[in-house]
């Protein structure tokens, strides 16, 4: 089955002598190409979610299945190499690196991949199709909040992955780029038929996501389609 | 290409710590260069003496001099296939004692037939072996010739006269017929002429109240016995053994023991200087080791951007490596390139007739340069597991 399903996923800390249930049995399945929204007060989970659905954390607990593939029987490698395939990351403060420009950014994700060489010119075409075809030889300092986030984005989508895993994308950015980030982000998830998972505490932006789900102390407190959250007439 | 621009990020602290490696290699490679240059000289001691036994007047006796006769003794001694009478002078006597790392410019006189037996072979840059039965004849090495400025056909007066030379001072004037190529050891010094000229020059070299009782043409100052080619260094101190046991009045060195003071020198010689170069070195391979930790704690975040894009343990720590690589290779060879800059300049300055300090050689230059590059990629080991073993959660979050 393609999509992603989490059994009881559980990830549990210790900090002193005190466990803290970052992400408590959470069971959910995800469809291709859904816009899911997450939300949840500080603390409820949700970056733990995300880190977990990277593979960038190892669950205490539960299973965690990426397009059929048990990522518990995977090892560090097969799960770097299941990130670099099947997984783009956007972050909050955009974590472009400084000594690259624009083009050389999107392309940092083929370095980790096999034939990866090849995906110059996806990487150009990415670029224009954020917009910033104008920019790409500039490096990071030189763009807007807004630009240094559609090259996150169009880095995330460089090797083609199936799911791409946004950490609060539009929490550095004014009201109106935040606006124009989740409608290229709605464009490129109806065009690309790629999942999303945002992570957000903005409302407004969370509503425009066809799904949402709430965390609260580690656990799915609601999981709702968006249009059934929407008042019938 | 990323690489270089992270080593040109921080354009002083890369100047400062690649600084660090030239200024090791930079020691490494005059230091070995005069090691080398020391060594060549000694290895030709070593290939010269291992393949003779050098016999000589008793312990004790204060002039040498031995009479020819001996040679015949020496000959019927089992294992002995040629033994050849060998003279020695100084070639400037009276000159003011200097410090050199070559030998002194010397007259050395025997039969040009020894040359065939001899361990160490000479060549012939120009011109050709002294005529046997001629006299006033001389083949000289390539630095005395270089000295003197003579070529083949010019006409050299030896032993030179000093500055201050006494009026009964006497030399003779030999026609060169030979300029020997270069061997970096002894024979570039010497000048070699027939047995009996070396005779006419013992003569001179009598006190006058003697001089004229000695009959020159009976007298050697030392033997030069071989065995057959290929006779082994035990053996040959066997022959050695048996010449003190069987001829009355001489003394024969056993080889082994002149070869091993010259490689037990030279193993101290290379040893203090690779050793001091060696540790300037690693001072600056320290440098490199901070350096990385320096760049691992300022690319937290993009160690952590690159795992989670799919870099591996192996990926990241062999950027990091790699970085640490190049800081060497710079450093070796810009460190290399001043050294032997500073060794061709040296040697290039150095007066005729005065040995060379310097040897660079090959394995040197592989060595230098390949020392400082595995030092560079052995000094990020560290820095490169810790940025590898990053957790990229914790990575990603860093402030």
């Amino acid at each position: 089955m393609q999509g992603i399903r989490l059994e009881g996923l559980t990830k549990h800390y210790k900090r002193g002598g005190e466990i803290i249930r970052a992400l408590d049995g959470v069971t959910l399945d995800i469809e291709p190409g859904e816009f899911i929204a997450v939300v949840g007060r500080s603390g409820s989970g949700k970056t733990t979610m995300l880190d977990l659905l990277g593979l960038l954390l190892k669950p205490t607990a539960g299973k965690l299945f990426i397009d059929d593939v048990d990522t518990a029987q995977l090892g560090d490698r097969q799960r770097a190499q299941m990130r670099a395939r099947k997984v783009g990351f956007v972050f909050q403060e955009y974590n472009l690196l400084s000594g690259l420009n624009v083009l050389e950014n999107v392309m940092l994700p083929l370095r980790y991949v096999k034939n990866g060489k090849d995906g110059k010119q996806h990487a150009i075409e990415l670029i224009d199709r954020v917009g910033l075809s104008d920019r790409l030889k500039h490096r990071p300092a030189e763009l807007s909040g807004g630009q240094a986030q559609r090259v996150a984005i169009a880095r995330s989508m460089v090797n083609r992955p199936s799911i791409i895993l946004l950490d609060e994308p539009t929490g550095a950015v004014d009201t109106e780029t935040a606006q124009q980030l989740v409608d290229l982000l709605k464009r490129l998830n109806r065009e690309e038929h790629v999942t999303l998972v945002l992570v957000t505490h903005d409302t407004d932006i969370a509503g425009q996501a066809t799904r949402q789900i709430r965390l609260k102390d580690g656990k799915v407190l609601t999981d709702e389609k968006v249009e059934e959250l929407v008042p019938v007439a | 290409m990323e690489i270089i621009r992270n080593v040109a990020r921080h354009k002083l602290r890369s100047f400062l710590t690649i600084s660090g490696i030239v200024i090791g290699v930079l020691a490494l490679t005059t230091m070995g260069a005069m090691a080398e240059n020391f060594n060549a000289l000694l290895n030709g001691g070593v290939a010269y003496f291992g393949q003779n036994v050098q016999v000589g007047p008793p312990d004790g006796q204060s002039a040498a001099l031995l009479p020819l006769s001996k040679i015949d003794e020496i000959k019927a001694v089992d294992g002995v296939a040629a033994a050849f009478p060998s003279y020695g002078f100084q070639a400037k006597p009276g000159a003011p004692p200097s410090f050199s790392f070559g030998v002194p410019d010397s007259i050395v006189a025997g039969d040009p037939a020894e040359n065939d037996w001899a361990g160490l072979k000479t060549t012939f840059a120009s011109g050709h072996q002294i005529d046997a039965g001629s006299s006033g004849q001389v083949v000289l090495g390539s630095s005395i010739s270089k000295e003197f400025g003579k070529k083949v056909g010019d006409s050299i007066d030896l032993p030179i006269r000093p500055v201050d030379a006494r009026p009964d001072f006497v030399n003779h004037s030999f026609t060169v017929v030979g300029i020997l190529n270069v061997t970096r050891t002894a024979p570039d010094n010497f000048a070699y002429i027939n047995t009996a000229d070396g005779q006419m020059l013992l003569k001179d070299s009598l006190p006058i109240a003697i001089r004229d009782q000695v009959d020159v043409s009976k007298i050697t100052q030392s033997v030069d016995v071989y065995a057959k080619p290929g006779t082994s260094l035990a053996e040959l101190d066997s022959i050695a053994n048996r010449i003190n046991s069987q001829v009355t009045g001489v003394k024969a060195t056993k080889p082994s023991e002149t070869v091993n003071a010259f490689k037990s020198g030279g193993a101290i010689f290379t040893a203090i200087t690779t050793a001091a170069a060696l540790l300037a070195l690693i001072i600056g391979g320290l440098s490199v080791v901070n350096t990385m930790f320096m760049a691992v704690a300022e690319r937290v975040r993009e160690i952590g951007l690159k795992k989670a894009v799919g870099a591996t343990t192996y990926n990241v720590m062999s950027e990091f490596l790699l970085e640490a690589t190049l800081i060497g290779l710079v450093g070796g060879l810009i460190g290399y390139g001043i050294g032997a800059a500073i060794t061709i300049i040296v040697n290039g300055t150095t007066p005729p007739g005065q040995s060379t300090l310097f040897l660079l050689t090959p394995a040197l230059t592989i060595f230098a340069i390949g020392f400082a590059t595995l030092l560079g990629a052995v000094a990020g080991v560290l820095p490169a597991w810790r940025a590898a073993r990053l957790d990229p959660v914790i990575a990603l979050r860093n402030e």
